[in-house]
């Protein structure tokens, strides 16, 4: 006990001291030049934004349509207030669209449609300007609309979440859908048979009576603006209502990616400037190990994330919980740019590897939560937990082990694969990033065994892949997303389970038999059957209850009924799957490069051959 | 006067380019360039698959054969179905009660229950519609298209008691918003991004010069610093003109009508040469690769950000070009574009003689 304390304490003293000189030397090169050069940029933007303002500021659309019409008729002001639109002649001849006295005439081509459809929002808002200044509000505005969420097939209602009053008391303000009766129609409807839910037209939060104490002086109690993207149940004008779009926590949401961005650049050239002239070899040779380097390096960046992504927090009106949720994403940022810096061969391909890691790493945690609202899909995205939480909703602790789980191993097990290459014999060397990858790989290697555990430690990483294939193949047809997503996920799941095995061939670590490939497989395939199981957590947020949902994780024999037999056949059917399948992978491996890939192919059709008598054999 | 050929060929020998040549090499052999392609390929497709997604979730005229069913009960029931039965992609029936409609809601044989009842002059229309799933966004936006109609209707029998009145709407067009997304937004993006990737391979090709210390051999070369960063100024502007030419020659063929291809071109490579000069001043002046990395990425975002809100930014002239509404104006940004280019390598040229390549 007292020996294990002594090497952790040691280990961690290494850990400060590698993090203190890190530091210092970042703080070191922020020389004087830089910052001058720093307050060059910011007059230039000073500057470009000074123009802007000056000039108007305008949008990308500026002026991509041409109408023509005249000085004197009634569209010639909704067409100056439009941005797109451009005023021409009437009877010049590159006007896509002309109105005059009583007609309309535009081309027929896609451009011509789409002048047209512009001219009409622009019309619409010119409209919605001089009924906002009426003096007759009723007569301006006749029809007032309240807009409820209601769960369909289901007796419960909706939450009602009051979020009419603008000044963002969002959460908890569950305005009782009984207090607003008095405006909703009391047309004998309320013969509801369950106590959680008044009546479906009682509620909704904005009530008229209610909106009216606002302090805006709005002439119709509208929620439009920024409550309204805040709230679920709406009143006001037809033009108020919009859809459910978290459109201001989704911006709020991105603040926190844009620091990770930047940070990985200097982060990413910290690292390979160790393995630039050799300099990382005094700090190889003293008496730390790679671990306590990486982490000692790592450390600083860390930290400035986490103390930027508390600041934000603040600054954004985001609790502990979006800490909490963004903290995994800087992680996987700094993981995956590590694992690309330790095996970049010069500074340009590390600034594609880190475009890369942030194009990716970006579009993933986003475009999810951009459905936060619509599709529990979206909780694969920790961002999503974000939007939830500036939105003022509760986050339930299995949610946010879902959304955060993959992130949280995938960067442990990048940061494991780049330090087993922290060493001379990679850093100093110029191979092919593939190459580099199959070092790292059999790096973890050491017997056959540990080929099971490897495949174990792969699951993040086909997690994220499958749950981005459903987000892709969602828009599809569902007679057309499935089929495509078995294959897809049977071909994920076999890479997986034979890239490390093909690495260690590769390597000369297995002896190329037959029986070694055999052995090698069945160790795989265990290994990825006991992490698949991992995947249960799954079950937490119910995604198997979807369908797409089902066919991904069906076949782990996740949420599978039937009788105690069937059970038993459906827990043990995968192991036999996987340790069949990555033996086939394993003896191609054992052959050569093309072997192995007709192997790959092999297997994933067994693969998908099994899902399907499983999906269909679930449905 | 020396003939064509050796001209050429003395073209290709000349110091710059050979050094254009070798980083040109270097690239291919990194496959960096590969992955650069496909990058940008995976931002086209993403935006493009999030575009129409969201399209289609927004904009119910482009979701073919959608049908949104409605119970609509109350009594201005009649005036309302009037308005509605108007509107496609609305299927509205009356119902006798909202007990009736709810039920009908709850078992789901209608997306949405609409109850309009009037009071004080108004007519007030409580709406139920689905709750969070795929769905509820076309339907909300069909029931606001249906409720507008019916405000304007509404409103127009009230015309009497306004100060103003509206203007009447041009006829709706089957039109796509993705047609201008696709020249706001995609053509520009695959135009600028190969600009942005120009400057940072410009960043990191100077600056691994000094971090290496090869620089240091220029003394026994027959070339100077001025010729180097020529060259890696050539290699690196030249690159995103081609990648435009092709995203260009690719959308062409993918159905998608661009005017102005020339000028489009131009346009990018007088950008490219502006952004890759900017990048190698910064390479030559900051102190390590990590900060002039930094300094270049703020820098384009805030020539990028900045340049977005001028009118006849770059941006806005890309899309003006492509859709083919460009004006004299449009020719004159290209023309400005150009000639700050040149201002910008005459500018480089200046630092690069200054700039002692054994002080890093």
């Amino acid at each position: 006990m007292g020996d294990w304390l002594d090497w952790l304490r040691e280990h961690l003293r290494a850990v400060a001291r590698i993090a203190r000189w890190e530091a210092t030397r970042t703080a070191g090169t922020v020389d004087r030049k830089t910052a001058a050069l720093g307050v060059v940029a910011l007059l230039l933007m000073g500057g470009v934004v000074g123009v802007a303002v000056t000039t108007g500021g305008v949008a990308i659309d500026r002026d991509i349509y041409r109408v023509g019409v005249a000085p004197d008729h009634p569209y010639a002001t909704p067409v100056a207030e439009s941005s797109s639109l451009e005023a021409v002649a009437v009877d010049d001849s590159r006007a896509d669209v002309r109105v005059g006295d009583g007609f309309l005439a535009r081309d027929d081509s896609r451009k011509g449609k789409a002048a047209t459809a512009a001219l009409r929002s622009a019309v619409e808002r010119h409209n919605d300007g001089l009924m906002a200044s009426e003096g007759n509000v009723s007569a301006a505005y006749p029809v007032i609309v309240t807009l409820e969420y209601r769960t369909q097939g289901r007796v419960t209602g909706s939450a009602a979440v009051g979020g009419s009053d603008g000044g963002g008391s969002g959460g908890g303000s569950d305005t009782a859908s009984g207090e607003s009766g008095t405006d909703g129609g009391d047309e004998g409807s309320r013969t509801d048979n369950s106590g959680t839910d008044d009546s479906p037209f009682g509620s909704g939060s904005g009530s008229l009576d209610d909106a009216g104490d606002d302090d805006d002086e709005l002439p119709v109690p509208g929620l439009g603006g920024s409550g309204g993207f805040f709230s679920t149940g709406q009143s006001g004008s037809p033009a108020d209502i919009s859809p459910p779009f978290p459109f201001a926590s989704l911006v709020l949401a991105f603040a926190f990616l844009v620091p990770m961005n930047f940070v990985i650049q200097a982060y990413g050239s910290t690292i390979l400037n160790e393995r630039i002239n050799r300099r990382g070899e005094l700090l190889l040779v003293a008496p730390v190990t790679p671990g306590d380097i990486v982490a000692g390096k790592t450390l600083p960046y860390l930290g400035a994330l986490v103390a930027v992504t508390i600041l934000i927090a603040l600054a954004v009106g985001g609790g502990p919980v979006s800490v909490a949720a963004v903290v995994p994403v800087a992680l996987l940022f700094l993981a995956a740019t590590f694992v690309g810096a330790m095996f970049a061969r010069s500074f340009k391909e590390l600034t594609f590897v880190t475009v890369t890691v942030s194009v990716f790493l970006t579009s993933y945690t986003f475009v999810p939560a951009i459905f936060t609202n619509v599709t529990p899909i979206a909780l694969i995205s920790p961002l999503t937990v974000v939007v939830r939480d500036l939105q003022g909703e509760a986050v339930g602790l299995g949610e946010y082990a879902f959304s955060v789980g993959p992130f949280l191993f995938g960067a442990a097990v990048l940061f494991l694969l780049g330090t087993g290459v922290y060493r001379e014999e990679d850093m100093f060397t110029q191979r092919s990033v593939p190459l580099k990858f199959l070092d790292a790989l059999d790096s973890r290697l050491r017997g056959k065994p540990s080929v099971a555990a490897l495949s174990a430690l792969s699951i993040p990483f086909v997690f994220i892949a499958e749950l981005l294939a459903i987000a892709v193949l969602y828009v599809l047809p569902v007679d057309l997303s499935i089929p495509l997503l078995l294959v897809v996920v049977a071909f994920l799941e076999e890479l997986a389970k034979s890239l490390h095995v093909y690495a260690g061939f590769v390597k000369a670590r297995f002896a190329r038999l037959p029986t070694t490939a055999l052995a090698l497989g069945a160790f795989s395939g265990l290994g990825f059957f006991v992490g698949e199981k991992f995947t249960a957590v799954v079950q937490l947020v119910g995604l198997p209850g979807l369908e797409l949902g089902r066919a991904a994780f069906g076949p782990a024999g996740i949420g599978a009924g039937g009788g105690a037999g069937l059970a038993l056949a459906l827990l043990f059917a995968p192991l036999v799957l996987h340790a069949v399948t990555a033996s086939i992978t394993a003896l191609g491996a054992s052959r050569d490069r093309a072997w192995y890939a007709a192997g790959l192919v092999a297997a994933t059709v067994v693969h998908v051959a099994y899902n399907l008598v499983v999906v269909s054999a679930l449905a | 006067m020396r003939d064509p050929v050796s001209r050429l060929t003395g073209v290709w020998r000349d110091p710059r380019v050979a050094i254009a040549r070798r980083e040109w090499r270097v690239l291919t052999a990194e496959k960096t360039i590969v992955l650069a392609l496909l990058i940008q390929l995976f931002i086209a497709a993403f935006s493009s698959f999030l575009v129409v997604g969201l399209v289609s979730l927004y904009d119910p005229g482009s979701v073919e054969g959608y049908q949104v069913e409605v119970a609509v009960t109350g009594d201005a029931t009649d005036d309302l179905l009037l308005a509605l039965d108007e509107q496609s992609g609305l299927d509205a029936r009356p119902v006798g009660t909202r007990a009736e409609a709810r039920a009908a809601f709850d078992t789901g044989n209608v997306d949405a229950v609409l109850a309009a009842e009037r009071r004080d002059g108004r007519v007030f229309v409580d709406a139920v519609v689905p709750d969070s799933n795929v769905e509820t966004t076309v339907t909300v936006v069909q029931v606001r298209e249906a409720l507008r109609a019916y405000e304007r209707t509404e409103r127009g029998e009230r015309a009497a008691w306004l100060d103003r009145m509206t203007l009447d709407l041009p006829p709706k067009p089957a039109s796509s918003p993705y047609y201008g997304f696709t020249y706001t937004v995609l053509v520009p993006l695959l135009l600028f991004l190969p600009v942005f990737i120009s400057g940072s391979i410009a960043v990191d090709s100077l600056a691994e010069e000094f971090e290496r210390g090869t620089l240091e051999l220029l003394r026994v070369a027959p070339v100077s610093l001025v010729d180097i960063v020529d060259g890696k100024v050539l290699a690196a502007a030249a690159l995103a003109p081609a990648q435009a030419a092709l995203w260009l020659g690719l959308l062409e063929l993918n159905g998608t009508r661009i005017g102005n291809p020339a000028l489009l071109v131009t346009l990018v490579a007088g950008l490219a040469v502006v952004v890759v000069t900017m990048a190698a001043a910064v390479a030559l002046l900051a102190p390590d690769r990590r900060a002039s990395q930094f300094l270049y990425s703020v820098g384009v975002l805030l020539v990028f950000g900045g340049t977005a809100l001028v009118p006849h930014g770059p941006a806005n002239t890309a899309a003006r070009l492509a859709i083919d509404s460009a004006g004299v104006e449009s020719v004159a940004v290209v023309s400005a574009h150009v000639l700050l280019a040149v201002c910008c390598v005459l500018g480089l040229r200046r630092l690069a003689a200054g700039v002692d390549p054994e002080s890093h």
